[in-house]
Parts: C-alpha cells; sequence; structure tokens
C-alpha cells in the first residue's frame, strides 16, 4: 500500500508572546489518501488554518512558532527536507485556495501575468504563448466562457465568483498531488459558493487530487467530504466518515456544533450546550475510522 | 492655471505690503527726490493696486516680466540665466532621493524587523530630522574642509569656460566634449545635490518601507508565498509595485519641496541659481523680479505636481482602466 499523501502525526504548535508561550496545537494526527478528500471543521481559533500553514512551511519561518511532530508528504517527513526541496513543493506538487479570492490576487497585474508566474513553478521559463494556452484550458476546466477576456483583467474588474474560478483554475494548473483549500469561498454569496464548489469537486476528483478541506460551514464539508476530522481548540475532538459523523455525533463539541446551525425551517437561532467545560471530552473516533486502524 | 492667477495675485499683494519704498531703495540714498517721483510714476507705484495687476498682466502676456531694479534687465533674462543652475541642482537631488530611497525602503522591508531595517531606519530618520541647510554646513564641513574630498562651493572651476547653450552645466560641458569639465561639475554638485537630496531620501525610504510592510500583510503576498514565488520576486511585483502608487504621490511633493530648501543650500554653497536671486531681489524689494521669480518657482511646483500625477495614473490600473472606460 502506498504512503498517504499527507500524514500530520502529533502536531504541536505554540507562539512564544511576551506574555509567555500561546499553545495552538496539541498534538493533532489526521493523514489524507490519495485521492481522498478530508474535512478539517472547527471554530475560528481552533487551529485549521495554522495547520495547513505549517503543511506548506509557511509558519516555520516565524521566529515566534514553535512546531512539534512530524509532517510526512508521500511517505517524505518535510522536516528532513532541505529547505530549498521543501520550497519546491509549493505550488507545485501542494498548493492552496484562499478565503477571498478577489484580495488574494494582485491587484496590479493583469490575472494572466499571475497565471504565468503559477505555471512558472512546474515549468521554469516556460514562453508565453505556451503559458497562455496551458492557463486558457485550465480556466475552460472551471467553465470560464471567455478566457482571453479573463487573462487580461484584473482582480478588481471580476466578480468574486470569476476570481474564486480562477483561483481553483491555478491551484488545479500545476496537477498538484494535494490541496489545500482553507475556507475556500467564505466571502462569496452561497449560491456562487456553491457553484464553484462543485467544480472543484468534480476536477479533484478526475485529477484524483487529496484534498484538505478547512471549513465551518457544515453543509459544505457534507456535500464535499469523504472524510471528517472536527477540531476544537488544538485537539481534534471527532473523526469519522462524513455520514456517519453527521448522523450520529458521538462527541460533545461536534453536537453542539450541528445543533449550532441555524435551520431554514426557522425555529430561531438554537441554544448552544452551556457546559462548554464537556467539549474538551478526549477524542471520539468512529468505529474502524481512528488513525491507528486507518493507517494499519 | 487658475493657480497661476492665484499665486501672482497673493505675491503681487505681499511684495506690496513690505515696507519700504523700492524706488527709493533701487535709486541708493543720494537720489534726489524728483528723481524718486518720476521713477514711481514710470513703475506705476501711485496707482491703485488693481491698475498695477492689470499692467503686470498686461506685460505678462506679451512674456515681459519687468525690468529689474537690481540688474537693471529684464527679469526674464534673469530667470532665464539663473533658473537652469537651480533646476541642474534640484533635478540631480531628485533623482539622488529615487535612486537612493527606494531601494533602502525596499531593503528596509524585505528584512523587517531584522538588523538591516533597524539601521536603515536609524539613518534615515536622522536623514529626515535636520533641515537640508544643516546637512549642507556639515557635509561642507566634513568633505571639503577636513577631508577635502569635494570643492568648497561653486558649480564648476574657474580655469574652465565652457559655452552656455542650455544652460545646465551637466549637458554644456557634454556639448562641447570637454570631459574633464565635466568630471569637475559632476565634483561640484555633488555635495549640495546630496545635502538638498537627504531628507528626501529619508522620507522616500520610510514611505516606501512602511507602505511595503503594511502590503506585506495583504492575503495576495500570502497567496505568492504559498505558491512558492521566489522572495525577491514577491518583494517587487507583490509588495513594491502596489505600495509604489500611494508613496509617489508624496516622493513628487517632496521633490518639488526641494524647489524650496534649495535656497539654502544655494546660500551655503555659493551656488549661482535661482534661489539667490529670489533671496538677492527680495532684500532689495525688487517687485517685478520677487513676483516673476517666486511665479516661475510656482510654475515648476505645479509641472511637477502633474507629472507625478500623470505617473500615478500610469502605473495604477484602477486609475488607468476608468479612464478608458468613460
Amino acid at each position: 500500500m502506498s504512503a498517504p499523501t499527507l500524514k500530520i502525526d502529533d502536531l504541536k504548535l505554540s507562539f512564544k508572546t511576551w506574555s509567555g508561550t500561546a499553545q495552538v496545537l496539541h498534538g493533532i494526527s489526521l493523514h489524507i489518501k490519495k485521492g481522498e478528500r478530508v474535512a478539517l471543521v472547527g471554530e475560528s481559533g481552533s487551529g485549521k488554518s495554522v495547520t495547513a500553514r505549517i503543511v506548506l512551511g509557511m509558519l516555520q519561518q516565524l521566529k515566534s512558532a514553535r512546531i512539534a511532530g512530524s509532517v510526512e508528504f508521500e511517505g517524505v517527513n518535510l522536516e528532513t527536507l532541505k529547505p530549498a526541496s521543501r520550497h519546491a513543493l509549493r505550488g507545485t506538487r501542494m498548493s492552496m485556495i484562499f478565503q477571498d479570492p478577489t484580495s488574494s490576487l494582485n491587484p496590479v497585474y493583469p490575472i494572466f501575468a499571475q497565471f504565468k508566474e503559477v505555471l512558472e513553478r512546474a515549468q521554469p521559463g516556460i514562453t508565453n504563448e505556451k503559458a497562455r494556452e496551458k492557463a486558457i484550458s485550465a480556466l475552460a476546466d472551471v467553465a470560464i466562457n471567455e478566457p482571453d477576456r479573463v487573462l487580461d483583467s484584473y482582480a478588481f474588474q471580476l466578480s468574486g465568483g470569476m476570481n474564486q474560478r480562477v483561483m481553483i483554475a491555478m491551484a488545479l494548473a500545476n496537477n498538484p498531488a494535494l490541496l489545500l483549500a482553507d475556507e475556500p469561498g467564505t466571502a462569496l454569496d452561497v449560491t456562487v459558493q456553491a457553484q464553484t464548489l462543485k467544480l472543484m469537486s468534480e476536477l479533484v476528483k478526475k485529477h484524483h487530487t487529496s484534498v484538505l478541506f478547512i471549513s465551518h460551514n457544515l453543509g459544505v464539508v457534507r456535500e464535499f467530504a469523504d472524510r471528517v476530522y472536527v477540531i476544537y481548540k488544538g485537539n481534534i475532538v471527532e473523526q469519522g466518515p462524513t455520514e456517519r459523523l453527521f448522523d450520529d455525533p458521538k462527541h460533545p463539541y461536534t453536537r453542539a456544533l450541528l445543533s449550532a446551525v441555524p435551520r431554514i425551517t426557522g425555529g430561531g437561532i438554537p441554544d448552544l450546550d452551556d457546559d462548554p467545560g464537556r467539549f474538551t471530552a478526549p477524542l471520539v473516533a468512529h468505529e474502524g475510522y481512528s488513525e491507528r486502524e486507518l493507517l494499519a | 492655471m487658475i493657480v497661476l492667477i492665484g499665486v501672482s495675485l497673493l505675491i503681487f499683494a505681499i511684495a506690496r505690503v513690505i515696507p519700504g519704498d523700492p524706488a527709493r531703495i533701487a535709486l541708493g540714498p543720494n537720489a534726489t527726490a524728483e528723481a524718486v517721483v518720476a521713477l514711481r510714476d514710470k513703475l506705476h507705484l501711485n496707482d491703485s493696486f488693481l491698475a498695477q495687476y492689470g499692467y503686470f498682466i498686461a506685460d505678462l502676456l506679451r512674456g515681459d516680466l519687468g525690468l529689474s531694479l537690481y540688474t537693471n534687465r529684464p527679469v526674464m533674462a534673469d530667470i532665464a540665466q539663473f533658473l537652469p543652475a537651480t533646476l541642474e541642482l534640484v533635478i540631480v537631488s531628485g533623482i539622488m532621493m529615487v535612486a537612493m530611497g527606494l531601494p533602502l525602503g525596499i531593503l528596509s522591508a524585505r528584512h523587517r524587523g531584522g538588523w538591516i531595517d533597524h539601521t536603515v531606519r536609524l539613518v534615515t530618520l536622522l536623514g529626515v530630522s535636520a533641515p537640508a541647510f544643516v546637512w549642507a554646513v556639515v557635509l561642507m564641513l566634513v568633505f571639503s574642509y577636513f577631508i577635502r574630498i569635494f570643492p568648497i562651493a561653486g558649480r564648476i572651476s574657474d580655469s574652465f569656460s565652457i559655452q552656455t547653450v542650455t544652460g545646465f552645466l551637466l549637458i554644456d560641458t557634454l556639448i562641447a566634449g570637454d570631459f574633464r569639465a565635466f568630471g569637475n561639475t559632476v565634483w561640484h554638485i555633488i555635495l549640495p545635490a546630496f545635502a538638498l537630496a537627504l531628507s528626501g531620501i529619508g522620507q522616500a525610504a520610510r514611505l516606501v518601507r512602511s507602505n511595503m510592510v503594511e502590503t506585506y500583510d495583504k492575503p495576495f503576498i500570502e497567496m505568492a508565498q504559498a505558491y512558492g514565488f521566489p522572495e525577491k520576486r514577491i518583494a517587487r511585483r507583490y509588495a513594491f509595485r502596489p505600495s509604489l502608487i500611494p508613496s509617489l504621490t508624496i516622493i513628487g511633493l517632496d521633490f518639488a519641496a526641494m524647489l524650496g530648501s534649495a535656497f539654502l543650500v544655494e546660500a551655503v554653497y555659493a551656488w549661482p541659481g535661482l534661489s539667490r536671486y529670489g533671496v538677492a531681489v527680495i532684500l532689495r524689494k525688487d517687485l517685478n523680479a520677487i513676483v516673476g521669480t517666486v511665479l516661475v518657482i510656482s510654475a515648476m511646483f505645479l509641472i511637477v505636481n502633474l507629472i507625478v500625477d500623470l505617473l500615478v495614473s500610469i502605473i495604477n490600473p484602477r486609475i488607468r482602466l476608468s479612464q478608458r472606460a468613460s
């Protein structure tokens, strides 16, 4: 059996501040197999986004960050790589999609200039014509009808949904093994978000891309992910297959999280569990879905 | 244009409320009362303020700024003689400001929080915290007196005689094909230009640094890092370019402000420029010359601002595209 695309083992993160050390991740373990779409769900500040940034190696350069534990990518422990070879993975073997597509694109260059920079990561010295050809076909994959017009536009001239498609096209242009999607499209309208996520879903299925889907939007997670990890205050509190986790949440925090979603049928905003002490209860894995069993 | 009319009216009024009789000063203490009255008549000084302004504008439209009472030559001719020296000084300073200020700011922002950043910030703070004439004196003392590397004053050594074509010695020496004279002029201009540029360099560096540091927190920088673009490229295309837009306007203003600071630097280095001329004519209450000088300097100021606005609209796609659309 081949090594999982991503395997995080007992990852700890703390920030050194003037007033002491702030522990952000208390030792989380998760993995994603090839072509698997895994969601990491939790509230703001639970440690979702930092996890993605550690995988890319972007937090390591912060002097105040203390990181322990291991991150393996396609069987290679990333900490053992030289900085240059680790850097070489970014944008080529792993890529990322951000929350707000419009502000994640450079405002002073047209889309094509950035698209070419992304393509250059995999093919240094690619010609303009070749890059344009590739960009056009990548945009066609995300159902953009006028690729030439989009490539010559600036991000601020395009709609949020259009920019989101451009981001998805960029993220998948180099055919990465792992896509980190950090709350993609949270800044967009729900309908636009649904459309673009559907596109993304089809594309990653087609290319067998592994996805770490970071979100607090449970509706989206349910549609999109094969498996779910629920994270609370830097700990994974529950993990399991999407359907079973949603139908039968076992951990008190997961139950609170699911009941916190306002229903479209009305009934007001639900009351939250008033005993957050129970949220820190230990990890509950659904049967057959603990790290040990899955990686066996 | 409207600004220029306002400036001319204002300076015209100010020049006329300064105490002292220009005719009396021009003719000297030994002139007869009749001569003074005659000159006052000739200069329309006995007419109402508005009538005087009317005469002035009528002359100005014919390209005539009147006679200078100090040099006894047309003010236009005086300005044409002194302006190139000032422009040469200010332009060289402006180039120094951009050529040194921007790279320092970029360097500082790329190493934000590190020792390079701290050093640059300290040095540039020194640069902005003293006015140009203080630097002029300090630099002159250090580099022309204690360590005699640079000449102490003037535009060129007396041993060279260069035919005036443009009035810009840096260009005239090249036209004459005299490279030793060119080198000599460069040698002369370095200290005064640097003294004049120092606060601008400091301001440009600090401005670019703070704008870039702010830009470094934008999501598109994180995206560029997540895709592993080279650090240098991120600094140039993702951090510097977007922050150049707000910086450029201020740098343009600084550049125009150098025209003002040039007054004192020219005085220190005995630089035969318009500013020295301006000071001399103000002390002589030479009305026509004062108004002419101020008008020319304001016109320069406006031209620089216009150029900067054009540059900003070229490098800012938002402005460029909205103009095309309308």
